[in-house]
């Protein structure tokens, strides 16, 4: 199954996380709400048209929660996130990983041989989890089950799961198991040969051992297109085909669409190595981070789309998901702005149906209001573009 | 007699109480008050963890700093650009923006260490050829460099010095991860005369993120007092000996939460007080611990203080 010949020309999705409301936060940490998060949760109950959003307002009054209460609020959470992206008219959605406490320890958490260490900055008053492989690693038991039931239960729209990839996971984890013994005396070549092989043991372990039984059990619940996130895949310059080899090693042979997302980066990097990457019918890429805001679809009126041309040049034809919101700012992107990224796209690959368009990453950075209108406007820039093609 | 002294550069970790508060303020949900209390803790007991590890200089952490440019930029009150990944770590920094004339650090308040933080005191700031390079410009590079001596960097030394820091730590990254072209010696050589001069402080130049090996004749060659390297990267065997200047070895690796060993640790020290033979030997990381939970990087400087007790004994006898 090709996701670029399955879908309409343009389709738009999201990419991943949305900001978690203060309600679902509170309630979970066992903080008091406040008016204000009732506010919130009613407003966008009735804004979104979430059914029956009036029970979450009386379960919201009935703190201190239990553990079923509070997955009931986590459900919730999802329902509203799920809703907002559709109601932006995304094509095809997600629930903003409302369920996850955040998308490294989330799976971390659930899997044997990690331990946490503890926050670490990531830029600004950006933090994350960070935990270190001690032991032998494997899946505790599939962690997207539950919410990717609920979901399928109360979407509208098509589902696409994000999943975070084994070269991330690796890359944001502390390695007390495979290279532990430095020894400064030792000469740097050697010590740097050694560190290189236990890289790759650790990347594949995780990708065997922890993303391929959780994809299994996904597929094994009926889904069809999972979005493999790698932030990380570009982190280490030397490191671009380990990253394809634990790609591959996650998806070889399974049955389901596998797209991968990747952000922040030197996107020329990627090249050669995702070329031997042809199970991945789609690369979701931020780009509107580089990108000028002005107007226009002339090769020097968008700087930050520079580097596409390399992945229409792939043999084996993937869908570009082309990120068109910058999810660092609040700026909110024209329908016309969004319009004009998608036709330069267009224009490059010749062929509509090889561009799906996206924001750059999460919009967890953003608040709810700002992640709406950005989302609706992209999709109604898309409109302009579809319009103007005549798709 | 090699003189030994152990401090810690560079960005340090934000604990998880201001971790909480500043979250807390980006999204209107706590008040500025509380995450100044949050970064008071922090210092103080940042303090109290460099005391504790018998820290011969000590640092106020750069707690504050959004990154190694941020104070500087907004001393110069022009705006940050896009965020970019910081070398190969999964964090990031927002790109100076630095076209047209470099302005002169007009307010270096942000760059001085706290008065809370004892004497003697170090200062961490970015390299002159780094920032010139991590920078977004229209301007040649080189005269960048020199221009950043001059009107940024240099004020900003001397603001650190008048506030009582003895020790000026260049942190280069750039060099040791990308290089440097042969033709960047002699500006970054200027630059960094700029910085010299007349200076009442010790200038260290710190290369790590790569292999200062291959660079080694240049950078002794350079006007400062003394030279930084990564040792979880660099052979120790490819320094040379008899140096006539200072060496800040990384023996701490910041990127890494192991916990190293005190005899290990001293064992390279001591190797390279022998065989390297600096005027002055600094123990100190590898790069920032920056990377690390604020729990491991603790652990990581009493290790250091440790590490540098044994070797004081060794290499008094």
């Amino acid at each position: 199954m090709s996701v670029a010949q399955d879908h309409k020309p343009l389709l738009t999705h999201e990419v991943g996380s949305l900001d978690k409301p203060g309600w679902r936060v509170k309630a979970y940490a066992g903080q008091p709400l406040t008016d204000k998060d009732f506010e919130e949760a009613r407003s966008w109950g009735e804004q979104l048209t979430v059914p029956e959003y009036e029970k979450l307002l009386d379960l919201l009054h009935h703190a201190p929660f239990g553990k079923d209460q509070k997955a009931e609020i986590q459900r919730w959470s999802s329902l509203y996130a799920l809703r907002l992206e559709e109601s932006a008219g995304l094509d095809v959605v997600y629930d903003g990983e409302q369920q996850r406490t955040e998308m490294y320890d989330w799976a971390v958490s659930h899997t044997n041989g990690f331990e946490r260490r503890g926050g670490v900055r990531a830029f600004d008053n950006k933090y994350y989890s960070k935990a270190a492989v001690v032991g032998p690693i494997s899946l505790r038991s599939p962690f997207h089950n539950a919410e990717f039931s609920y979901l399928v239960s109360v979407a509208d729209a098509e589902l696409k799961i994000p999943v975070t990839g084994a070269y991330t996971i690796a890359d944001w984890s502390f390695d007390e198991r495979y290279d532990v013994d430095t020894d400064l005396r030792e000469s740097a070549t050697e010590r740097r040969r050694k560190r290189k092989a236990a890289r790759r043991d650790f990347v594949l372990e995780v990708a065997r051992n922890l993303i391929r039984p959780n994809l299994q059990a996904l597929i094994g619940l009926g889904a069809r297109w999972i979005q493999v996130d790698e932030p990380g895949a570009s982190t280490e310059a030397d490191e671009l085909d380990l990253f394809v080899d634990s790609f591959n090693a996650s998806v070889e042979g399974l049955d389901a669409t596998f797209s991968t997302h990747l952000c922040f980066s030197d996107y020329n990097l990627f090249f050669p190595a995702i070329e031997r990457m042809s199970q991945c019918r789609q690369f979701a890429v931020g780009f509107a981070n580089y990108d000028s805001r002005e107007l226009g679809t002339s090769d020097e009126a968008r700087p930050g789309y520079e580097v596409i041309k390399k992945f229409r040049d792939l043999s084996y034809k993937p869908a570009l998901g082309l990120g068109v919101l910058d999810i660092h700012s609040d700026f909110i992107e024209s329908p016309e702005l969004v319009r004009d990224r998608v036709l330069y796209a267009v224009k490059v690959f010749g062929d509509a149906k090889r561009i799906h368009v996206t924001p750059d990453c999460g919009l967890r950075t953003r608040s709810w209001k700002v992640a709406y209108e950005k989302l609706k406007n992209m999709t109604a820039g898309v409109e302009l573009a579809r319009k103007q093609l005549g798709v | 007699m090699i003189n030994v002294f152990a401090y810690q550069h560079g960005i340090y970790p934000r604990s998880e109480q201001v971790v909480a508060a500043t979250r807390g303020v980006d999204r209107g949900r706590v008040g500025a008050d509380a995450v100044e209390r949050a970064f008071a803790d922090d210092l103080a007991a940042f303090v109290r963890v460099q005391k504790d590890a018998g820290m011969d200089v000590f640092s106020d952490g750069l707690l504050k700093w959004q990154d190694i440019f941020r104070p500087l930029l907004e001393g110069l009150g022009t705006k940050p650009h896009t965020l970019v990944r910081w070398f190969d770590t999964n964090t990031f920094f927002r790109e100076p923006e630095l076209s047209g004339k470099v302005p002169t650090l007009g307010s270096p308040n942000g760059v001085v260490p706290d008065a809370s933080v004892p004497r003697p005191r170090v200062s961490t700031l970015p390299s002159p050829y780094m920032f010139s390079r991590a920078s977004r410009t229209d301007q040649d590079r080189n005269r960048l460099m020199i221009d950043l001596a001059e009107r940024v960097l240099r004020p900003a030394v001397d603001a650190a010095v008048a506030a009582g820091s003895q020790m000026i730590h260049l942190e280069d990254p750039w060099l040791g991860y990308f290089g440097i072209k042969k033709d960047d010696w002699a500006p970054l050589n200027d630059a960094l005369k700029i910085l010299h001069r007349d200076l009442d402080a010790t200038l260290a130049f710190h290369v790590y993120f790569g292999d200062a090996g291959p660079h080694i004749d240049q950078l002794l060659r350079l006007p400062v007092d003394a030279i930084g390297v990564d040792l979880i990267e660099t052979d120790v065997n490819e320094l040379g000996s008899r140096w006539d200047k200072g060496l800040v070895a990384g023996v701490i690796n910041g990127r890494n939460s192991i916990i190293e060993s005190v005899e290990n640790t001293v064992e390279v020290a001591r190797h390279l007080a022998d065989r390297v033979r600096p005027r002055n030997l600094y123990l100190s990381s590898n790069c920032e611990l920056g990377y690390l939970p604020t729990v491991v990087a603790e652990r990581k400087v009493q290790r250091l203080g440790e590490a540098a007790r044994k070797l004081k004994e060794l290499v008094s006898v």
